[in-house]
């Protein structure tokens, strides 16, 4: 492993990021638009009196936590696209750098831009709503590990997807992260999705988070049992994703696609 | 003199297509070859397999004594790549382009910089230091895709159609800094190319390539000889007729 390649991995990132609009729309103006949108949403269905749980911070909390989500993934996968977009994966193939160090770059680089994207959402739910998310307590930091986890895997995914499919799955890099976010109970319990949805929502350690925070925000004891099935799942979900793409990448290699983006 | 590059007994099969058929290809050390022959021939899915960027269905690869796909990055530390038909990474300027490459090189960044204005300098190309990536003219990415493979001085360059759609004084100055660079630093290379003069005038050795396979590999002026042309424009010509096929008597 080589400290000096990963990090010409995350610079480059940043660089670029520093450049693009499309970058700088997914840290601030995704993140406000949903605060606003959603928490507007709550304090609606609260002052129509339709029940203590379908308040402002109850929506609130929601989407800021499935930005955590959000950011990660995305600033993953796009970070990866940069070289579909540009052509750029065969010079990059063709240098030392190994699949380990340039994944973590990336990742280095999806971490920073979380901080950013959740520093928007933070900060704007308290200046919009007077929403403060240190309120959800410690519970916060396993729940976050959880989505980041799950983050990096949907990433993985969307890679591995791309990989296999070409420049054309790109597509579904926004298309699984909603997937996730109807499916997950980011706002609801599980048991509000359609029957046959349930099943698929049951097994998403996404689904155990939100669960995990509204536990938390209804008042009630730490809900370990959420947070070790959602953690325990998240661990899975993260191996499962990276043995996927490994494996794409055989293929990838293997049936020569490379030429797809060159 | 030892081998900078073998490859032994490539083949590679998409579906029903046999792209590579048994190719051996070995670049001794400081040693000029030009990869030849008509499109389709095989020549740049043999040069993907020889980065593996494509995984063979048989045969074997040694960059500088490290076996892919095991030992790839140890391999490619040894390799310098540039294409024609590649761009730079958009919204990054030269400079920082070419830091990104050194930095997947290895290189400290102060090492980088030394490398990066000497480069740019050889090619004549300084000026373009502080440019929009997006902004290059085809010849100058083809000039700054060379800077970039020339980075960490590496033992072999591998350069896929470097001169490909350049003006005459571009493709020049091309040749011109390759061979400065292979006289001064002692680097292999290996090279495809249309351009059958530029070849004979830069390559020690010739491979040509028809249908998948091997079927001349010599000095340019001896393949020449073996199939009765003057130059390798005829040999191109004809094989890309016959497909390397003996003609009927």
């Amino acid at each position: 492993m080589s400290g000096r390649r990963t990090w010409a991995v995350t610079r480059r990132q940043f660089t670029v990021m520093r450049r693009s609009l499309p970058k700088w729309f997914d840290m601030t103006m995704w993140p406000l638009l949903d605060v606003v949108l959603w928490g507007a949403l709550g304090a609606y269905i609260a002052s129509s009196g339709a029940g203590d749980r379908a308040g402002v911070p109850y929506l609130l909390a929601g989407i800021i936590l499935f930005h955590v989500l959000f950011q990660t993934h995305v600033a993953v996968a796009t970070g990866f696209m940069e070289e579909t977009w540009t052509s750029n994966l065969l010079n990059v193939m063709a240098t030392p750098v190994r699949e380990a160090e340039y994944a973590i770059g990336l990742a280095i680089y999806g971490l920073a831009k979380l901080a950013m994207g959740m520093l928007t959402v933070v900060v704007a739910a308290w200046v919009v709503y007077r929403f403060d998310t240190a309120s959800i307590g410690w519970t916060l930091l396993p729940i976050c590990l959880i989505l980041m986890l799950c983050g990096w895997a949907l990433s993985q995914v969307s890679i591995g997807l791309m990989l296999r499919f070409g420049p054309s799955a790109e597509i579904l890099t926004y298309g699984l992260i909603f997937v996730t976010l109807a499916v997950s109970g980011v706002f609801n319990p599980v048991e509000a999705l359609p029957g046959l949805l349930q099943p698929l929502g049951r097994v998403l350690p996404t689904t155990h988070a939100f669960a995990a925070l509204r536990a938390v925000q209804d008042g009630g004891p730490t809900p370990w049992r959420e947070l070790v099935i959602g953690l325990v799942g998240a661990v899975v979900v993260a191996v499962l994703s990276m043995v996927y793409v490994v494996r794409m990448l055989r293929l990838f290699r293997a049936r020569g696609f490379v030429t797809r983006f060159s | 003199m030892g081998d900078v590059l073998t490859a032994r007994g490539l083949r590679k099969r998409f579906k029903q297509v046999t792209a590579v058929d048994g190719v051996d290809v070995h670049v001794a050390d400081g040693e000029r070859v030009g990869l030849l022959g008509a499109n389709g021939a095989g020549k740049t899915t043999t040069l993907l397999m020889l980065l593996g960027a494509i995984t063979p269905d048989e045969g074997s690869v040694v960059i500088a004594g490290h076996r892919l796909p095991r030992e790839r990055s140890e391999a490619m530390e040894h390799v310098g790549f540039a294409a024609g038909y590649l761009p730079m990474p958009d919204r990054l300027r030269v400079r920082e382009a070419l830091r990104f490459y050194a930095g997947l090189y290895g290189l400290e960044r102060r090492t980088a910089d030394d490398a990066i204005q000497t480069s740019l300098e050889r090619f004549r190309i300084g000026h373009l230091a502080e440019q929009p990536c997006e902004q290059l003219s085809s010849g100058q990415r083809t000039l700054v895709g060379l800077v970039k493979a020339l980075l960490h001085r590496p033992a072999l360059l591998v350069l896929d159609e470097p001169t490909a759609s350049l003006d005459p004084d571009v493709a020049l100055r091309v040749r011109v800094g390759l061979e400065e660079t292979c006289e001064e630093e002692g680097t292999a290379l290996l090279v495809t190319s249309h351009n059958m003069v530029e070849v004979e005038r830069l390559c020690e050795r010739v491979v040509f390539m028809a249908r998948g396979r091997v079927v001349a590999d010599d000095t340019p002026s001896a393949v020449a000889a073996k199939y009765g042309h003057a130059t390798l424009e005829g040999v191109f010509l004809e094989l890309a007729e016959t497909g390397g096929e003996e003609r009927e008597p």
